[in-house]
Order: structure tokens, then sequence, then C-alpha cells
């Protein structure tokens, strides 16, 4: 008997738990999304984007909210990097907190996931760093302020083999949805354009230990190594390089803009080239969003937490217009507010959304001398055919 | 609020599904299996691939999926059978590790890190189970785990049943009583195996995308605890052990906690949770169920060890 | 192949299974005496290294590399090892020592249990992101022919040699490690002759998470300090001590550099693909528990009637 009573106390707790959740929530106050991973081994990547919206809905709200009265409430969600937790995270969003809009999720696999969710709900989705082409195609309600893998893949399998004049590259990516969609790209382009990528390796998420995979990549021979990675990968396979006495060129993408990398690779960045967001480092309003960041956080933005402050800032933006206009927050009125921007002057450059919802915009190549990033200029592809615009 | 609430419900279903097969291998069998996400896993990408590739309705897919976990189990169970305790812990760990692996690397067929995404909902007579509406969603779930219940339940007071709760507490003796050892825990990890496949094949059906970061070591460690903590050998426990795990592990989304406790906090209760479990009620909940025969003269409620 | 490549290829091997070698000592010491996978010891070892970490740039402040830099590198491993030590002893006491007599099940879970607690109150008090641990030596590579190989390399391999001989003398010669062996046997029996049973227990936690802390800090100069390090490299270290025969301890260190040579060399000479490093390992361990399921040094444990 006492067993029966003690399990149905537990089943009455957790069944009411929701009940006490209603208690607290100012209604008058429209609340946007944040998902990411914010724990597990990609925590890192989740915790500087929501830094940077954290931040923009702060600064929002200094200023007075919607129409100078309205503050916004930031909720945050744990997509722990999975498919599984991310549906529930948005289905949390959606349901309970009834968001206006969402930034995020961080990583492609779980964007495709919730950008479904986001679509059929109606609730627009600015990613920050979902880069798999096919992400946009999901719908009207997706858009992202980082380039898909398609165009940095492109201009960067046509920078190497057009102006760095590379003709067989070996690559060592993760396997993961970010690192692979860019080893696809880049492969598809610089092999269109006549070069040849004579070895790919990879390794699992998680791993640390690159030696027998660049020994491999080193007997090839191939002129320069593309590493298409995150930070810690990165600064890794940089240092277990040299360590080996590898004296290639690397290549890599916008993950290397993050600088961490300084930090945990030190000399070993010195001579890499990457493809990043297109000349930033000479905005005073990304110095100044960068200064805020780390004087709030004590960690420095990479490009994605960059992303994110843009993306947050649109979509406030965009829901301050359609409050202003109407007195309401209409998710659908949002979404046309969002496609609409025209020219946004971002921290990360100037943001125009293509009509798929994918983010226009030209890439940025800089090569790192010592620990300092160079800008080379800026780079889009035309017909198939790299042209520099800056 | 209430959507959110299904989803809960929804994912506790799934779940409980793979902890009635984990109650088969470890309540009644006896064998520490940390392998339930392979199994997961398995069901799921074929049903991901069958619909997507092969244009399979998602009912086609059931029984795949079921066949090849089945298979799984088997070729996983008749090996590993020899080892004991904390080894076949290892080994069925090693397992799912591979599995995870291998489809994280096959791209050609699993499409490897990306995933496979655009699973279409299952259709009934006409009617589609649409999986943002929850519903009939969640009515489809509920009537599996009944069923899988009422199948293992019976099982459990069958033959079979007997005889592996004998092997279960002496090995030896029960061997002596002529019981076939070797057959019966087989069958045990094939049929723990097999309803883990069906609950893959729903969950790809409920979150109509799939990638190989949901089945990691975490998932097989979920469904151990919903297991033990609802009660070893009590089909009943373990549905229950997966509701209150489900429903802990969402409890700080529930209650609003989430977007203000740090995300850690979460993992950590978890972790607590079971270290204190484990020390004040290491029989579970509702602990083992004693199988009564005619009279209710013999109540052994709890005294597993 | 080269032989040039061959010789890198083996050196990486190598000191990839000296790091694995490195952890699995002390996993299979907790295991030899007490018969418990201690899952929280890629933990401990975790923990460890950001206690050395602090204690280690604290200490040095902006000295250049040199003789300062060595001591404080010293130093900042034996209050590492101090540390982890104490850590070791009050888990145990917390978490495990009620459970003793309990099912092997309970203590196993018990362990998840403070795996999940530990990493995630490492990642919510110290951050999400890695460290950097600076060398406190010159990590100049040596060049022999095309070879190349680093101080750091040798360090490790030298230390996991020394760190097995002093532990297997320890355990063969010194009266803490008779009492320990007499407990591994019969706790029981080893109380009845005087032997302070919780006190040879505390010591094992001791020594074992000491011996982690070593193991993190060595593989933190390499792999960076972060909270989720434990977790692969500690889950691999266990394989390494499985297939050496848990509880053996030079079969701990055989098993390490197996596992590190055949993870090298699977895929440098098989050809098997890269990403799929982890489903060698995991295999190699199946299949050695298979043929041999005490590992290939572990003695066979006669089950009585």
């Amino acid at each position: 008997m006492k067993k029966s009573l003690f399990v149905c106390f537990i089943l009455v707790a957790l069944l009411a738990s929701p009940l006490f959740a209603q208690g607290g929530g100012e209604a008058s106050s429209p609340k946007i999304g944040f998902m990411g991973p914010m724990s597990g081994d990609y925590a890192n990547y989740g915790v500087l984007s929501n830094n940077s919206t954290m931040l923009a809905v702060e600064q929002f709200n200094a200023k007075g909210g919607f129409g100078g009265k309205v503050p916004v409430v930031l909720v945050t969600e744990d997509s722990e990097g999975n498919v599984e937790k991310g549906l529930s995270a948005i289905e949390k969003l959606s349901s309970v907190d009834n968001i206006a809009g969402l930034v995020g999720p961080v990583f492609t696999g779980v964007s495709f996931a919730v950008g479904e969710r986001v679509q059929s709900e109606g609730i627009v989705m600015i990613s920050p760093s979902a880069t798999h082409a096919d992400i946009t195609s999901i719908g009207d309600y997706v858009f992202r302020t980082v380039v898909s893998d398609g165009l940095q893949g492109e201009v960067a399998g046509n920078y190497f083999y057009g102006e760095l004049g590379y003709r067989n590259i070996g690559v060592l990516y993760a396997k993961n949805d970010y690192s692979q969609g860019l080893y696809e790209g880049m492969t598809a382009a610089f092999e269109a354009a006549g070069g040849k990528v004579t070895i790919a390796e990879s390794f699992q998420v998680g791993d640390k230990d690159f030696k027998t995979q660049l020994t491999k990549i080193r007997s090839e021979k191939p002129e320069a190594i593309y590493i298409p990675n995150y930070t810690a990968e990165m600064a890794q396979i940089l240092e277990q390089a040299t360590q080996l006495g590898m004296d290639i060129p690397f290549l890599s993408c916008d993950g290397f803009s993050n600088p961490e990398i300084y930090d945990l690779a030190g000399d070993f960045t010195d001579g890499v080239i990457y493809v990043g967001p297109a000349k930033v480092k000479e905005s005073p309003a990304y110095s100044d969003f960068v200064a805020q960041y780390e004087a709030k956080f004590d960690v420095s933005p990479d490009s994605f937490a960059t992303n994110a402050y843009d993306g947050a800032n649109i979509l406030l933006q965009a829901m301050d217009k359609v409050y202003k206009e109407t007195g309401k927050f209409d998710r659908s009125a949002i979404r046309d507010a969002v496609a609409a921007t025209k020219d946004y002057a971002g921290v990360s450059g100037t943001i125009n959304f293509a009509e798929n919802g994918d983010l226009v915009a030209y890439q940025g190549l800089y090569k790192v001398n010592g620990t300092t990033p160079e800008y080379l200029g800026s780079y889009t592809v035309v017909d198939g055919v790299l042209t520099q615009v800056d | 609020m209430l959507n959110f609430f299904l989803l809960i419900l929804i994912y506790s279903g799934i779940y409980a599904l793979m902890a009635i097969g984990q109650n088969v291998i470890t309540g009644y069998g006896g064998m520490l299996s940390l392998t339930q996400a392979g199994f997961f896993a398995i069901g799921s990408y074929a049903t991901a691939i069958l619909t997507t590739q092969a244009g399979w309705s998602f009912w086609a897919t059931l029984p795949v999926a079921f066949l090849i976990s089945a298979l799984f189990g088997l070729a996983i169970g008749l090996p590993t059978l020899r080892l004991k305790g904390d080894y076949l812990a290892i080994a069925t760990l090693g397992f799912g590790e591979i599995v995870r692996n291998v489809l994280n690397n096959w791209d050609s067929l699993t499409n490897g890190p990306m995933g496979i995404q655009r699973i279409p909902m299952p259709v009934i007579l006409g009617y589609t189970i649409n999986p943002y509406k929850k519903y009939a969603f969640l009515v489809m779930v509920i009537v599996f785990v009944i069923i899988a219940y009422i199948l293992f339940q019976r099982l459990a007071r069958s033959r079979m049943g007997r005889a592996l709760a004998a092997v279960r507490e002496d090995e030896i003796a029960a061997q002596s009583m002529g019981i076939n050892i070797t057959k019966y825990k087989v069958y045990a990890f094939i049929l723990g195996a097999s309803v883990a496949g069906i609950a893959g094949s729903l969950q790809a059906a409920f979150t109509l995308s799939v990638t190989p970061g949901t089945y990691t070591f975490m998932v097989s460690v979920m469904v151990l605890c919903m297991v033990v903590l609802g009660g070893m050998g009590n089909f009943k426990a373990s549905i229950l052990g997966a509701f209150i795990i489900q429903f802990i592990s969402y409890f700080p989304q529930l209650t609003g906690l989430s977007s203000v406790i740090p995300p850690q906090f979460k993992q950590i209760l978890f972790g607590l949770i079971l270290v204190v479990m484990m020390i004040w009620r290491p029989q579970g909940i509702l602990g083992r169920e004693a199988t009564r025969y005619r009279k209710r003269a013999v109540s052994t409620t709890g005294g597993e060890q | 192949m080269g032989i040039a490549e061959f010789f890198q290829h083996l050196m990486n091997g190598l000191t990839l299974g000296g790091i694995y070698a490195l952890i699995a000592l002390g996993y299979t010491m907790v295991y030899g005496i007490l018969k418990f996978i201690n899952f929280a010891h890629g933990d401990i070892l975790m923990a460890g290294a950001y206690i050395g970490l602090f204690v280690f740039d604290g200490l040095r402040g902006d000295a250049p590399l040199g003789t300062w830099t060595m001591i404080a590198f010293f130093l900042a491993m034996l209050i590492s090892m101090g540390f982890s030590a104490i850590l070791g002893m009050s888990i145990e006491r917390i978490a495990y020592k009620p459970l003793r007599g309990a099912t092997r099940l309970a203590p196993l879970l018990s362990a998840i249990g403070v795996s999940f607690i530990l990493s995630n109150s490492a990642a919510w008090a110290f951050g999400t992101h890695s460290r950097k641990f600076n060398y406190p030596f010159d990590n100049t590579p040596v060049h022999i022919g095309d070879v190349v190989i680093t101080p750091h390399q040798i360090l490790i391999l030298s230390v996991s040699l020394i760190m097995m001989i002093i532990l297997k003398l320890f355990i063969d010669k010194t009266r803490m490690g008779k009492a320990m062996r007499a407990t591994s046997l019969d706790q029981g029996t080893a109380m009845l002759m005087g032997i302070n049973v919780n006190r040879v227990i505390s010591m094992t936690f001791a020594i074992g998470s000491a011996l982690a802390a070593v193991g993190g800090i060595l593989i933190a100069l390499d792999f960076k300090v972060y909270a989720t390090m434990g977790t692969m490299t500690g889950l691999k270290a266990f394989v390494a001590a499985v297939v050496g025969g848990i509880g053996n301890i030079s079969g701990a260190m055989f098993g390490g550099i197996l596992l590190g040579l055949l993870e090298t060399f699977g895929v440098a000479i098989f050809g098997i693909p890269t990403g799929l490093k982890d489903t060698i390992a995991f295999g190699v361990l199946i299949l050695i528990l298979l043929i041999k399921p005490e590992g290939l040094f572990g003695k066979v444990e006669k089950e009585k009637v």
C-alpha cells in the first residue's frame, strides 16, 4: 500500500509540474528563442552564439525595447546537438513560450529537423551557423546569417585553384555535418576547376590524435592541406602537423575566425590561409561588438557568434517594425519583415537575404601572419568564375 | 504547453518500448547489456532509409526494422553470452558505439553525419498520423506500448519467463534442471533488441529526420536507468521508469527553469538521481514483480539481490 | 608504404597506445582489487588535469621555459595527484561504499551518475572551451631520418612504463599491496585476518585517482584541457584494460599499446577509412572477449557450484 501511494505521489508531482510553470510568465513581453548545444562536446559553439543573442537582447532592451516601451525576453534551450532534443526544445519554445522568432539552431543536422517544424508552425528562424546548402530550401520561414557550404566551398575551391595555383591538395575533415559539408563543397569546386583532391582523411568527433591521418596525408605529398574544422580540432591538427615535421601550407574555413585558435595553437597558425566573413575586421561596428562581448563574457566571439548577433538584431528589428505598424507581434508579418531586410549594416557586414532565405554575402580571404590575420580581399563566384569584389 | 507535454509523453512511450526490451534482457535474463541505443539506431535507420530511398510505407518498414534488429540481437547475443557481468556490459557498449560509428561513416547509405531528412509521415487507412499534431501519434505510440506490454507480460509468465528467472538466479542450478541456458538467453536478447528496433522506427516517424548524433551511449544508459529505477523484472515498472526519467529530464523545461539555470544542471541532476537511487532504493520504485502461481501465498516483492 | 612512413606510423601508434596504457593502469588497478568498473575514472582524470593546469599556470606566471617551469610542472602534478586522491576517496566514500554487497549493477550505475556529475560540473564551473596546457619543456620534435618524434611522446611512453613497474612492485612487494591482494581475493576473510578493508579500499581509490591525475596532465599537454576530455579517452583506455585482462597491470600496459597500434595500423595498412578507427578499437575488444573472455592476460575465474 505504501508503495503505491509513493508511486501515485511521484506521478502526481510530475504531472502537476507544468502547472507551476504557468505562474511566473509575464504575458505582455514578447519572447524570442535561442537554440544550440549548451552542454556536451559541442557546447562551446552554442554558448558563444547564445552570448551574442543575450548581448543583442540586452542592448535592445536598454534602448527601451519595442516602440520604446516593450522589452523582449530571450529564452534559451539546449539542443544537445541532436535531433531528438532539438525537437523537444523547439516544441517547448513554440508551445510554452510562444516565441515570435528563433535564433539558431547551430548545427545542420538539428536545423533540418527544427526547420521543418518552424516552417509548419510559422515561426521565423535565423540560423547563425547551419551551413548545409539545402537548409534554406526547407521553406520561406528559414533564414540564415551564414553563407552556405555551397558558396564557401565554391569560393574556397576556386581561390585555391585560381589564385593560389594549387593543383593537388589533401583534406582532413571531421565526420560531422559542418566539416563534411565544407569538404564536399570545396572538393566539388576545386575539381570542377581542374584540380584534384588527392587524399581526403576523416576523423570522429572527439578525436584529438590526428597523427595517423596526417602521416598518411604527408606520404601523398599534396601541395596544401585543407582543414575545414572547428577551432579546437584545427589547433590540434596544426600542432601535430608541426610535430610530424610537415612543412605544407594549411588552408581553412570560417571556423578559423575564432580568436581562440591563437590561444590554443599559438605560432602554428602562421601562414594559414582561410576563407571567412567578408571584411569585418575593418568595421568599427565590429570592433565595438567584440569589445562589448569580451567585456561581458570574458571570451572572444567566433564568426558564428558574430552571425548570431546580426541574426538576433535582424529579428528584433523586424519585430519592432511589425509592432510599430500593427501593435502586435504577428508571426507571418515578422517573417515578411525579416525577408524584406535590405542592406542591413551588421557587424558581420552588409546583410541581404536571397529569395530562398540564404545570406547574400561575399567571402573574405585571410592569411595569418604570426597570430594576426591579414585581409586579402573579398570574393564571390559568378557563373562559376571567381570574382574579386573588394 | 499542451504540445510540449504531448511530445514528452510520446518520447516517454518510445523509450518505454526500449525499456521493456531492456527489462527482458536485464531484468529477466540478468544480462547487463548497454546496447539498446544500437538497436534503436538500427530501427530508426531501417525506417528512414526504406521510406526515403525505396519509397516504402512506414508500416512496411516496421517488420523489417523488427527483423534486422532481431538479427543483430542474435549476432551480438549469441557470441557475447560467454561473457558475464561487467564484461558483457563493455562488449555490448562497444557494439553500440560500432553501430553509431558505422552509421556516421557509411555515407552512401546513411548520408553520414548529415543524416536523413524528409521521412514521410505514417499513413493509416488514408489518415496521416502527423507528428506535428501529436494526438494521433501519441495514440499510436500508446497502442504500441500496450501491445508490447501484453505480449511481454504473457511471455514472462510462460515457460520462457520462468526459465530465464531460474537462469538469472543460478545458472548452474538451472542448467542441472535441464534448462537450455544459451537458448533462453539468446531469446531474451533477440526479443529485447527487436522491440528496441520498433521503438527506433517510431522515433524516425516522429522526428522525421535522423542523424547519428541521437543514438549515443547516453541513450543506452538512460534506458537501463529506466529499468532499474522502476524495478527490475517488472514490465509495469519499466514503463513507469521510462515516464519518470523522461519527465525528470524535461523537468527544467517544463517548469521554465531551463532558461534560468545553467544547462549542465540537468545532467548533474540526472547523475545525482542515479547515485541517490542506487544508495537509497537499488531495487527500484516498484521492485521485482512476484510471479503468483495459483494461491497468492508467496510475497517476495522487492527481494532482488 | 615506405619504410619511413611505416616507422612513423609505428611511433604514432606506440605513443597513442602509451596514452591508453597510462589511463588503463588506473582502471585496472581499481578493478583488480574491487571487481568494479569505475566509470568516473576518466572524469577524475579531467579534474586532475584542470587542477594541474591552474596550479601550473599560477606558479609559472610569465617565466620562460627552463628549470623553474619544470619544477612548477612537477609541483602542479604533485598537488593535482593529492587533490585527485582526495576526490577519488570521497567519491568512493559517498557513492560506492554504501553499495558494497549490492548487485553488480548498482555500483556501475552509481559510477555512471558520478561521471555525469563531475563532467557537467566542470563544464559549468570552468566553461565549455578548451584550455591550453603549455609544455613545461621544449617540445621541439627530434628527427631520426624521416621519422619524427617529440620529447612529449618519449615522456608519455616512459612514464607509463615506470608507473607500471612501480605499481607492480607496490602490489607485489609492499604490506599494503599484500593487503590489497588479500582484499581482492576475499573481503570477508581479509577482514578476519585483521586487514582494515575500508582503509585498503580507500587507498586503492587514492592511488588509482592519483594515477589518473598524472595521466590527465600528461595527456592535457597534447590534447588540451576540457570538460569532456576524460570520456572517450577513458572509454578507450578501459577497452585497453579489458583487452589486457582487466585487473592485470602489465596486461593493461600491453593492451594499451596493442590498441594504439591496431588503431593506427588498421587505418594505415589495411586501408580501413580513418573514420572507422573507433570501430576497430571496439571490434577488437569484442573479438578478444569472444576468444578469451578473461582478456589476454586475465585469470580464468572458476565458478564454484
